[in-house]
């Protein structure tokens, strides 16, 4: 009997059905929530170390700036790509042109990048290392302008996808509807359509302001490339600058994780409440105003401003590294070869335990909707993503130590550590997907003798298929550019391929750096193109 | 001077016609139904006239002034979505009131026809609840009352029925009429329920094929169909399919059927050899002791009456009447029919076919 006959005939019992789900359940608690936040219990385990930090005026006074800085950057960062991404969003959604196609693709691309390799290749466009100066324009950029051009960059993506997965929801007769009542468009978008878009700010808010909180990779390199690295932190570079391999964390490293665990949780809640109870008054109108903004001119120029944003902001300073192609770097190939392979072993890895374990907690959380322990599992699946990675890899580490004494090779850990962080975007993914899927296929399924896993396996996983695969790749790719949980977890001790880069960057060998990044931006975009084409097969096979 | 005229309207998508050299014109306070198959470009017209979209062809007329670049939303034309989509964000005298608001009328005289719209619908007693708290109905009550306190004149009705069950669908269409005859609103109302046009519309405008096939009033498209399509779509016919075969001294058209047989009907000018299609509805089919064999095929109750289905000698289908106190036959049975010759209509033989020229796609 094959094993998928075995699984079918298994999953007919629902005692093996709720003893899997249990099992998923579990691991998910104690695999990679718990792990998450186990740090904030080290406070009073290290008391006397985190105490004397915390009584050091001078070393606190730099933390909290580290703090203040991550918060304020992710937070500007975000509100810049609420307001550029919503009118990207509607062109994505509402507009057909040729070359939306194109678009569409090159708007993933930045989540493609390693961010180290944005790091670099933003500092280059906006003209560093040298010291950041626009001199015809008398602009000098500080280090926190910088940071906020970079941080865009990564941010801008999550920003635009998820605002244009609530668009592609709101029915579009809600405002034709508004217009046959003499609503200009701009007066139906904000009284009708905004107001049903805070579902899908919220996620997009979080998704940002987690992203810019946890960066680690490209913000070291930035500030390296700055020369401010060594008094000028973000939460998640002060980690990594501190990071050494005598113990796994500092008491400093203990607190400002903690510091940065509880603030972005505090905000989880916060943010939820504020926008979901902010009133857009939609009572005043402007009929005139309205009118001039929806016709002529007004709506042309918010659609090329949008456009413009994307490229001079987002694109064009990402591809900028590709003009060192003609001053190319003598790459050490053995290292490269060696670390992309890591890279992609610990991505692919978590990926796998990502979808093998994570689509079943997707699938529960869509079909039982309104039940409350579903409801505090909804919400428990965003603790990994909110939380820095930096302080999820210091976390982690100290958790995996004091669970194994040490057993656990250091590799694993940074496995456990990167399924943490991207097993969030899956569920997430897959969740809104399944809740896409009428029940009623896999119950019809059923009736027409199929058993439970049957139904999954044929009906629900086909349909879901594009959504899988979707959150693979971002989650694969987030694998893939992250520096900071490495770092912190591992130290020195396993070579990535962000962490090698980041390392030729720290050296000042900036060409070769370069080059590195060109070759492994290849990589990933063959990768993505052969991921592609083997799914596009697998979709016409099964048509 | 009529409300609407459109002139050489069509609507191209790439290659595609969605509606294709219209004219038309609408008088004011007509009730016009829409009627035509699903696909057949009935909901492309009224988006074109509403401004929705702007013709890619021809212009449209709105008492006589040329609307076609004229936005959506100062066309003034109200329109019922058959989704409904009442905004799910704002309660129902909000929803009622936003015509008015986004207008900038004061807010008094916004609240004040907002209720007084709703009252009309009998939906005042409902004006604090949200959409979702309503039924199907209710909800296209509210819509309705949105699109009347817009304060426009004409209102296009997009399928505004077909969501709803189907007591409350008969119900609301007669309250429908009612209303806007009452307001002297012009309407068109699109829908593929030929029962609901005959019932409530002032005209009948049949699409087919992105064109206006045929257009009259109910009785007129029901008892002088100009086309095999329109007897077809419009109310149930039998077909006979044959040839023209002389005349009588009276002028009725002689049709040679296939079989042999030879029957009177409508009086055409028709000349001898033409191939032709006759059409006679069921209730003026009779069972008689002389006249057409017929094998009873099957025999459904429909209530009011027995719906008898037999395979003529001609080889065509013929479907006839028998009152409910009555017993029918049985399946198997043989029989033989008449029909009243005055209540026939014959057709030449559409040249695609007669299976194509009924065609509902």
């Amino acid at each position: 009997m094959s094993l998928l006959d075995r699984i079918n005939r298994i999953s007919d019992n629902s005692g093996a059905r709720k003893a899997w789900f249990g099992l998923v359940v579990a691991i998910f608690i104690f695999i990679i929530v718990i792990p998450s936040v186990y740090v904030i219990t080290q406070i009073f385990a290290d008391w006397d170390g985190v105490s004397a930090v915390f009584n050091d005026s001078g070393k606190m006074s730099v933390i909290w700036r580290a703090v203040a800085v991550s918060f304020g950057l992710a937070f500007v960062v975000t509100i810049f790509d609420i307001i550029t991404g919503l009118p990207m969003a509607w062109i994505m959604v509402r507009k057909n042109f040729k070359g939306k196609n194109v678009l569409d693709t090159l708007l993933d691309m930045p989540l493609a990048f390693p961010t180290a390799v944005l790091g670099l290749s933003v500092l280059m466009f906006w003209g560093a290392p040298e010291g950041v100066d626009i001199p015809g324009l008398g602009l000098h950029l500080s280090p926190f302008m910088m940071l906020i051009l970079l941080h865009i960059i990564f941010t801008y993506p999550y920003m635009v996808r998820s605002l244009s997965g609530i668009l592609e929801q709101i029915e579009p007769n809600y405002e034709t509807a508004a217009m046959t009542l003499g609503a200009s468009r701009w007066t139906a978008v904000r009284t009708i359509t905004l107001p049903l878009f805070r579902a899908g700010l919220v996620t997009g808010f979080i998704l940002c302001f987690a992203r810019s909180l946890s960066e680690t990779g490209g913000t070291q390199i930035a500030l390296k490339m700055l020369g401010v690295n060594s008094f000028y932190f973000t939460g998640p570079t002060y980690i990594a600058e501190h990071k050494t391999s005598a113990v796994i964390a500092t008491p400093e490293m203990i607190l400002i994780s903690t510091i940065l665990i509880i603030f972005a949780l505090l905000l989880l809640v916060v943010a939820r409440s504020i926008i979901t109870r902010m009133g857009v008054s939609t009572e005043k109108v402007w009929p005139e105003l309205g009118r001039r903004l929806s016709h002529g001119a007004a709506p042309v120029a918010k659609d090329s401003l949008a456009v413009l944003i994307l490229f001079l902001f987002v694109l064009i300073p990402s591809f900028y590294i590709f003009t060192y192609l003609t001053d190319p770097g003598s790459v050490d190939t053995g290292k490269l070869i060696s670390t992309t392979a890591t890279s992609f072993f610990i991505a692919g890895t978590a990926v796998a335990f990502d979808i093998v374990f994570g689509v079943p907690v997707a699938i529960y959380i869509a079909r039982h909707r309104g039940d409350r322990l579903v409801h505090i599992l909804d919400n428990l699946v965003n603790v990994p993503l909110i939380v820095p990675t930096t302080a999820l890899g210091v976390s982690l580490a100290l958790f995996w130590s004091a669970a194994t004494a040490d057993a656990l090779p250091a590799l694993v850990l940074v496995i456990l550590g990167h399924i943490s962080f991207t097993y969030p975007l899956i569920v997430r993914n897959i969740t809104g997907a399944v809740e896409e899927v009428d029940p009623s296929y896999e119950e019809t399924a059923m009736t027409l003798g199929a058993k439970p896993f049957q139904a999954f396996y044929k009906i629900l996983l086909p349909v879901i298929k594009t959504s899988v695969i979707a959150g693979a790749i971002l989650a694969f790719t987030r694998s893939l550019g992250e520096t900071g949980a490495t770092q912190a977890i591992a130290g020195s001790n396993v070579d990535t391929v962000p962490i090698y880069i980041v390392g030729l960057v720290k050296n000042g060998q900036y060409p070769e750096a370069a080059m590195a990044s060109i070759i492994l931006i290849a990589i990933c975009f063959v990768m993505m193109l052969i991921v592609r084409r083997l799914t596009h097969r697998g979709g016409s096979r099964n048509a | 001077m009529s409300k609407i005229r459109l002139e050489h309207v069509s609507m191209r998508f790439g290659d595609f016609y969605a509606v294709k050299d219209i004219n038309l014109e609408v008088e004011e306070g007509e009730y016009i139904t829409v009627l035509g198959p699903s696909g057949c470009g009935k909901t492309s017209l009224i988006r074109v006239i509403s401004g929705i979209w702007t013709p890619t062809e021809g212009r449209v007329y709105i008492d006589g002034r040329d609307v076609t670049g004229v936005p959506l939303e100062d066309r003034d034309v109200g329109y019922v979505f058959q989704n409904i989509a009442l905004f799910p964000n704002m309660n129902n005298l909000k929803n009622a009131e936003y015509g008015p608001r986004v207008r900038a009328r004061p807010p008094e005289e916004g609240e004040e026809t907002a209720k007084k719209y709703l009252s009309l619908v009998n939906m005042l007693d409902r004006s604090g609840m949200f959409p979702f708290e309503l039924s199907g109905g209710e909800q296209q009550k509210v819509a309705i009352a949105r699109a009347l306190s817009s304060g426009s004149k004409i209102i296009m009705l997009d399928e505004p029925l077909s969501a709803l069950d189907a007591r409350v669908r008969m119900e609301l269409r007669y309250e429908i009429r009612r209303i806007v005859k009452e307001l002297g609103i012009t309407v068109l109302h699109v829908t593929h329920d030929q029962e609901e046009a005959m019932s409530v519309s002032d005209r009948i405008v049949l699409m087919k094929a992105g064109t206006v096939h045929d257009t009259g009033t109910p009785i007129d498209m029901y008892r002088n169909p100009q086309s095999v399509f329109a007897a077809y779509f419009i109310g149930e016919t039998n077909l006979l399919e044959g040839y023209v075969d002389g005349r009588t001294k009276n002028g009725w058209t002689k049709v040679r059927l296939r079989g042999g047989k030879t029957v009177k009907a409508e009086k055409t000018d028709l000349a001898n050899g033409d191939p032709v299609v006759i059409s006679v509805r069921p209730e003026n089919v009779y069972t008689a002791d002389d006249g057409i064999r017929a094998d009873i095929v099957n025999v459904v109750y429909m209530g009011t009456y027995w719906r008898v289905r037999t395979v003529a000698e001609t080889g065509d289908y013929v479907d006839y009447n028998v009152s409910d106190n009555l017993t029918p036959p049985k399946i198997g049975d043989r029989v033989t029919f008449v029909f009243n010759k005055s209540m026939t209509q014959v057709f030449e033989r559409p040249k695609e076919g007669l299976t194509e020229a009924i065609s509902l796609e």
